[in-house]
């Protein structure tokens, strides 16, 4: 396949490539667990001293200790601690409406997850709101077995 | 622990940035590399040691930094490496090869032709593979909810944001490998609308096909061959955790420490050319390494007027070096940054002879 | 989906998730160079063109823009012709495997066909005309074009190297007595 690009000076010609690699992961016993939880609807987060990381790490990022699986459960629901609003989502994001990327706190955790909140529009996004996850029917054990996250008290 | 050898820049070099280049990346590379060695008066074939940074996935073609190489020449054998990162990293490797006894010379370059891809789409894959890449979560909306915590923290304000670009294209306009260049009138800039709130176009960088090159030589080769070197007075770099909500995002710890560890705060800094690749890196940076008003920031554009991805910081670094080499100055810094959101970050201090 | 073990790695049900998948596709637009859209243009004519470095004459093909033995950039004026005959210095007989992306099923031959003088070397040649097991070094072949009306050069860009079937068909034999392996054993790929 080919395109043509119209240069100021010269007719510029491309050519175009795909790349494709299937990858297949193994996931351990921390994103195992974590992801284990999410196909059954529950988020998990691993004691770190006193605190409770969301994602789940293998170590504590301060220290590089390992930690020992310990799990706690969070949420679903949580606080969005930052936010950016996407106007136009490429192929890869998870929705194909504008949306936002947030930081969420999850309730009982003690750092913030990246994830998608379907707020329908900017003026519903603020730093502080409740959002609590939209899942997926059919769960892999994904990250994206949460859909999305969804304003509290009311979808979009 | 033996003293550290010193070593100089003593010839650097960079390509005309494109949004679009026609030419392959070897082939603008290959100016690149010529100019630079000639500067440095070294023949080619005694470089004791190359350094190349570069990422594959860019253009999406296997070997690609294999390729690369052609431009430093093909024959006969060098000893060479690799870095899959900005080629400030690359002259990390060199700087610390350069403290063996038996060499005296280094090339390094970087390199990135990123108009063939979609960097929405290539980048999410260098983010975490579990949690990260499969949601898309790309370059633009991670630098914006950067943003978000620093507005919300009071430490920026948009206007501030777009001050940072129009002084950046402004300084640009002297710059002959600039690519966004101009006078631009704030209140314009902010009328525009959001890309990905609360970032405007003008807080991004531009999407940059270019390269750079550096030559490195120790104490009397350098001196040697160099009227007034640039010498490395302090390098180090640090990393953080690749969680963005597993770290304060409105400052940069990793940047903290490789300044203290690269002795930025022991002289002043007259020059700082800083890999902030949105507006609103700039504060993070400055603040997190101690730089006052008095401080030149980015006076080439810096990385919002050109942004040739596996080059930018090593081209901070280059130009940090010719405010030395040519300008005259006595000290100024060189930033790089790798990850997002500032998640990796190298600083380079550097030093011209009284 | 198993894995070799036969262990199922996908999940459902109670079983602890152990493994993930996930596609990675990308897609790249690519600006044809300058020397390669000349190279483009001559293949059109049912021509091939190099080019060749003033200092060790080294042939390039497809033409790429600089020399990397010499270091130094070649444009237009370092242009040659080339013959569309030559030999075959190498081949290998691949037998498809059917991974990810693998189209052919049957064995095929890749060669490498040194050109007449001036020279030049293209890699990676279909040989025509001939059953696999008959492909020799030392082999007289002439290219076989694409008839110009079927000629097609638009999947041709600065990484295609000799992958040029959409003009250049590949080789066929000459019948002309095969060649010495001296006279070529220091060009193999």
């Amino acid at each position: 396949m080919q395109c043509v690009l119209l240069g100021a000076v010269t007719e510029l010609r491309a050519t175009t490539h795909t790349i494709e690699f299937p990858y297949t992961r193994t996931l351990g016993p921390v994103i195992g667990s974590f992801f284990t939880g999410l196909r059954d609807r529950r988020i998990l987060g691993i004691r770190a001293g006193d605190r409770v990381l969301v994602p789940p790490l293998e170590y504590d990022p301060e220290t590089g200790d390992a930690l020992k699986p310990d799990f706690v459960e969070v949420g679903p629901a949580g606080t969005v601690t930052s936010w950016s609003w996407v106007t136009k989502p490429t192929r890869k994001h998870p929705l194909d409406r504008p949306f936002g990327f947030a930081l969420i706190r999850l309730d009982g955790a003690d750092t913030a997850m990246v994830h998608a909140v379907d707020a329908g529009s900017i003026d519903r996004m603020q730093t502080g709101m409740r959002v609590t996850p939209r899942w997926r029917d059919e769960r892999k054990g994904r990250i994206d077995d949460i859909e999305c996250f969804v304003p509290e008290g009311g979808a979009a | 622990m033996a003293a550290l050898k010193d070593v100089a820049i003593i010839g650097y070099a960079q390509a005309r940035n494109e949004r679009q280049a026609q030419a392959t990346e070897v082939q603008f590379l290959f100016p690149v590399i010529n100019e630079a060695l000639e500067m440095s008066k070294i023949p080619r074939r005694e470089i004791g040691f190359t350094c190349a940074g570069s990422c594959d996935y860019l253009s999406g073609q296997t070997f690609a930094f294999v390729m690369n190489l052609e431009a430093v020449g093909a024959w006969p054998p060098i000893s060479e490496s690799h870095v899959e990162m900005d080629g400030a990293w690359a002259l990390y490797e060199a700087w610390v090869r350069l403290q063996h006894e038996d060499i005296d010379t280094a090339l390094v370059f970087g390199s990135g032709k990123s108009s063939p891809g979609n960097p929405a789409e290539i980048y999410p894959l260098q983010m975490d593979p579990y949690t990260l890449t499969p949601l898309g979560f790309d370059p633009v909306s991670s630098a914006a909810i950067q943003a978000r915590a620093l507005l919300d923290a009071g430490k920026v304000t948009e206007r501030q944001m777009a001050e940072i670009a129009a002084r950046s294209r402004r300084d640009a306009m002297k710059n002959p490998y600039a690519q966004v260049t101009g006078e631009f009138d704030v209140d314009e800039l902010l009328a525009q609308p959001y890309v990905t709130a609360p970032l405007r176009k003008h807080d991004l960088p531009p999407i940059s096909d270019g390269a750079c090159a550096v030559v490195l030589a120790t104490g009397d080769k350098a001196r040697e061959v160099c009227e007034r070197p640039a010498w490395i007075r302090g390098i180090d770099h640090r990393i953080e955790a690749h969680q963005p909500g597993m770290r304060d995002l409105t400052t940069s710890r990793s940047t903290r420490l490789a300044g203290e560890a690269a002795g930025v705060g022991s002289a002043p800094i007259e020059v700082a050319e800083l890999s902030a690749t949105f507006t609103h890196q700039e504060p993070i940076l400055r603040e997190a390494l101690g730089l006052g008003d008095q401080v030149a920031i980015n006076p080439s554009g810096g990385a919002l007027s050109a942004n040739p991805v596996m080059a930018v910081g090593l081209a901070r670094i280059a130009e940090a070096a010719k405010q030395i080499v040519e300008g005259g100055r006595r000290r100024t810094l060189g930033h790089a940054t790798s990850g997002m959101c500032l998640q990796q970050n190298l600083v380079c201090v550097l030093e011209g002879e009284q | 989906m198993t894995d070799t073990a036969g262990n199922a790695t996908t999940t459902s049900g109670d079983e602890p998730v152990t493994m993930m998948e996930y596609f990675m596709q990308l897609e790249y637009s690519d600006v044809v160079s300058a020397p390669v859209m000349r190279f483009r243009d001559a293949l059109m004519d049912a021509r091939l063109i190099a080019q060749q470095c003033p200092k060790c004459k080294l042939v390039y093909v497809p033409p790429k823009g600089y020399c990397p033995i010499d270091t130094v950039e070649l444009d237009e004026r370092n242009e040659i012709q080339l013959a569309d005959r030559g030999v075959v210095t190498n081949y290998t007989v691949v037998t498809p495997v059917q991974y990810y992306g693998q189209k052919e099923t049957e064995p095929f031959v890749r060669a490498s066909i040194l050109l007449d003088p001036p020279g030049g070397m293209l890699i990676l040649q279909d040989v025509l005309d001939i059953p696999v097991a008959e492909v020799r070094a030392g082999m007289r072949v002439e290219a076989v074009w694409a008839p110009k009306g079927e000629r097609d050069v638009d999947e041709i860009g600065n990484r295609s190297g000799s992958a040029l079937e959409g003009s250049l068909r590949g080789f066929r034999p000459t019948g002309e007595p095969d060649m010495p392996a001296e006279a070529f054993s220091d060009k193999v790929w």
